[in-house]
């Protein structure tokens, strides 16, 4: 038996182990836990967090100097986070409903905002608006939810058009239409000329296809049917949007039939190597061009359809709002205030690349002729919309690319896709 | 007649294996290209211009030193404690009459057939509820948790095979139930272990889902979202984006290479007996 020993005692040594080993890790563990957590657990001074989906590299750097800016004047600290675009779009309501949130967020203003607010997540930001009486009516508008208090600080928008090359335009011969007649000519000389004229990128980006939507709706229809129709007070089925398509449709001849194959970056591609003529996107769609095509770019407002209809624009506006369970309201409002501020704005507009438009009424937008005429064309806009799910929910959005992407193939069964539509859209309103 | 088979053998599979390479070498090709190059010419273009800024940017930019280093810590430990905690299970299922052994098993793998997609609210609460939330601690938990299941199955049935004399002869030998399982069992089932470890690694190393369910920190994220972090809100740079990928990929091929030996003699192993 004695042989067997030194086995048996080598064994109870490796339970021993094993066991010394189980109590290491889980104190490891809990420690670990509870040091990660901290810097979210703010305890009323601490840090304020600020989740960002501004995850394109110009982006990303231009908010890292932003908070960068606020952490040297001494009034709070915070701290960035940045997530890829597409992950916080889908974790966004786990982050708000968690029950240790960031404090601040990166998100749109209008309805999503709205909708968040409606369930108590957002900290009212009421205060910080005092500090903003120059901005203009129509932001406050956009920042207030049901209730009459303010849950969104806007920071920019951007505006759509129809983008072409300038030397393209001059090669053909061809001017900028005002009217929507004019715009069908335009497309008929492009085609004679072997051109197709209206560039589109549906490929894995189909929600291009609601800027045409959006556009006619509230050239034919006016914003506020528009707004009504995306809130479920009106139907898809109605005759009045059966006009905006049967008005749509006298342009389809003239859409580039590669456009349905690729993504809206491509379709970019296409029309800086001039194969198409123009292309209706917003501002955004200058990140995907080379540097050197950039001053040969311009840009004309959606035609006007029916001269009654007060004019609108689509300016899709980006900004922050706060989390109602925030550890830190005091820092989180400071942050807010700073980030509304000229200074701030300013700041990012110049560092970061994009064609943005800074929401403060007193920061300057960059320098460029194509910027003055986008800002210009905001300011002379009676209304403004922001975009078909920043208006509606992300929710409705693909029912409006279904319906939409089969517009564009079968253009002769518009009451049937409108009443496919208006059951889908039933649904979504409805869970 | 001979040679004229050999030829079209080597054509048809040169053109096979091209096939297989063309996305690798598309994704290397537009790691070197630079950014206004994509944007004039599209994606798919031929290169007209040579650039390794791109990997630099992926690097720096990107920040995937941080990524890798936290993905290694997610899959060492992970890969460690699932294949542990897995042959242990898969010993005590396969050479004991334990009540129920049958069940056990079935309710594990039957756990491994559920879609993910259908867990990821339970686990971010959980981990909430745990305090475990946002670290790489609960990331380890649910890598772990799921992965237990098939691990067992496979060397529950590996072991099953192993002869019993061999446990027999280490018993009148004295040696303890688990001595038998580390200086038997555990050497013996090393080729399936080493298959298993590969393929763990690659599936942990790569996953994606569970990262964005239960982390929201991006200094604590691993490479995969990472990666997907280097894409803009509307416009990404895919030359900086395929040079990532290339860094992402180069770990798992390294484990790949250094575990294949044992990885096509695990796949072989009960083939002949």
């Amino acid at each position: 038996m004695s042989d067997f020993d030194p086995g048996r005692r080598r064994f109870l040594g490796h339970l021993g182990l094993a066991g010394l080993g189980a109590l290491g890790a889980s104190s490891f563990l809990s420690a670990c836990a509870s040091s990660a957590s901290g810097p979210t657990a703010g305890n009323g001074s601490g840090a304020v967090t600020i989740q960002s989906n501004l995850s394109s590299p110009q982006a990303k750097a231009a908010m890292e100097k932003l908070i960068a800016n606020f952490n040297a004047q001494g009034k709070g600290t915070a701290s960035l986070n940045t997530i890829a675009s597409e992950t916080f779009r889908t974790q966004l309501p786990t982050y708000l409903t968690s029950a240790n949130p960031p404090d601040l967020y990166t998100w749109y203003a209008g309805s999503v905002a709205n909708d968040y607010a409606s369930r108590n997540l957002l900290l009212d930001v009421s205060d910080v608006w005092k500090s903003l009486g120059d901005y203009p009516q129509s932001l406050r508008t956009l920042s207030t939810d049901a209730s009459g208090k303010q849950v969104f600080v806007p920071m920019n928008n951007y505006w759509w058009g129809f983008f072409y090359r300038k030397s393209n335009f001059a090669r053909w011969g061809v001017r900028e239409p005002k009217t929507w007649t004019e715009f069908l000519a335009l497309c008929e000389t492009l085609k004679s000329k072997g051109v197709p004229p209206i560039g589109i990128g549906l490929g894995d980006t189909p929600w291009v296809a609601s800027a045409w939507f959006d556009y006619l709706n509230i050239r034919i229809n006016g914003a506020p049917f528009h707004r009504e129709l995306l809130a479920g007070k009106q139907r898809f089925d109605d005759p009045k949007v059966k006009a905006v398509l049967t008005r749509w449709r006298e342009a389809l001849p003239y859409f580039d039939p590669k456009g349905k194959a690729y993504p809206f970056q491509e379709a970019t591609t296409a029309l800086l190597a001039g194969k198409t003529g123009m292309f209706l996107i917003g501002t955004f769609f200058a990140d995907a061009a080379p540097k050197d095509a950039l001053g040969d770019l311009d840009f004309f407002q959606f035609p006007i359809v029916d001269p009654a209809v007060p004019v609108a624009e689509e300016a899709p506006t980006d900004g922050f709002f706060a989390s109602a369970k925030t550890a830190n309201p005091t820092g989180t409002r400071a942050l807010l205030t700073y980030l509304a501020g000229v200074e701030a704005q300013e700041a990012y507009v110049k560092a970061s690349s994009g064609i943005v438009l800074p929401a403060n009424p007193g920061a300057k937008a960059a320098d460029s002729p194509l910027v003055t005429k986008g800002k210009a064309m905001l300011d002379g806009a009676k209304e403004l919309t922001q975009f078909f799910n920043r208006d509606s929910s992300d929710a409705l959005q693909p029912t409006a690319d279904t319906a939409l992407t089969k517009f564009m193939d079968k253009p002769d069964q518009i009451d049937a896709i409108l009443r496919e539509w208006q059951s889908s859209a039933e649904k979504v309103f409805k869970g | 007649m001979n040679k004229l088979r050999t030829g079209a053998f080597h054509t048809g599979m040169i053109l096979l294996s091209l096939l297989w390479l063309g996305p690798v070498i598309w994704v290397v090709v537009m790691s070197t290209r630079s950014f206004d190059d994509i944007a004039a010419h599209g994606v798919g273009s031929l290169p007209r211009s040579f650039t390794l800024d791109t990997y630099r940017q992926a690097w720096t930019d990107g920040g995937e030193l941080r990524a890798l280093i936290n993905s290694m810590l997610v899959t060492v430990p992970s890969v460690a404690l699932s294949l542990g905690l897995a042959a242990m299970a898969a010993f005590a299922l396969s050479r004991f009459r334990i009540p129920g052994r049958r069940t056990i098993l079935l309710l594990m793998l039957a756990g491994n057939l559920l879609p993910p997609q259908i867990l990821l609210i339970p686990v971010a609460k959980f981990s909430e509820l745990t305090g475990l939330y946002d670290t790489l601690w609960a990331l380890i938990a649910v890598q772990v948790g799921f992965g237990l299941g098939f691990y067992t199955f496979v060397l529950h049935g590996f072991m099953r095979d192993l002869p019993g004399e061999i446990q027999e002869a280490a018993t009148i030998d004295g040696a303890g139930t688990a001595q038998i399982f580390t200086r038997v069992m555990l050497p013996l089932t090393r080729p399936a272990l080493a298959a298993l470890g590969a393929l763990s690694f690659t599936w942990i190393f790569n996953d994606l889902l569970w990262a964005i369910t239960v982390l929201r920190t991006d200094d604590n994220m691993p490479v995969t979202p990472a990666l997907l972090g280097l894409q803009g809100q509307f416009v990404s740079s895919w030359n900086v984006i395929a040079a990532g990928t290339v860094i992402a990929a180069v770990p798992t091929v390294a484990v790949f290479l250094r575990f294949q030996r044992h990885f096509v003699s695990g796949l072989a192993l009960g083939a002949v007996k």
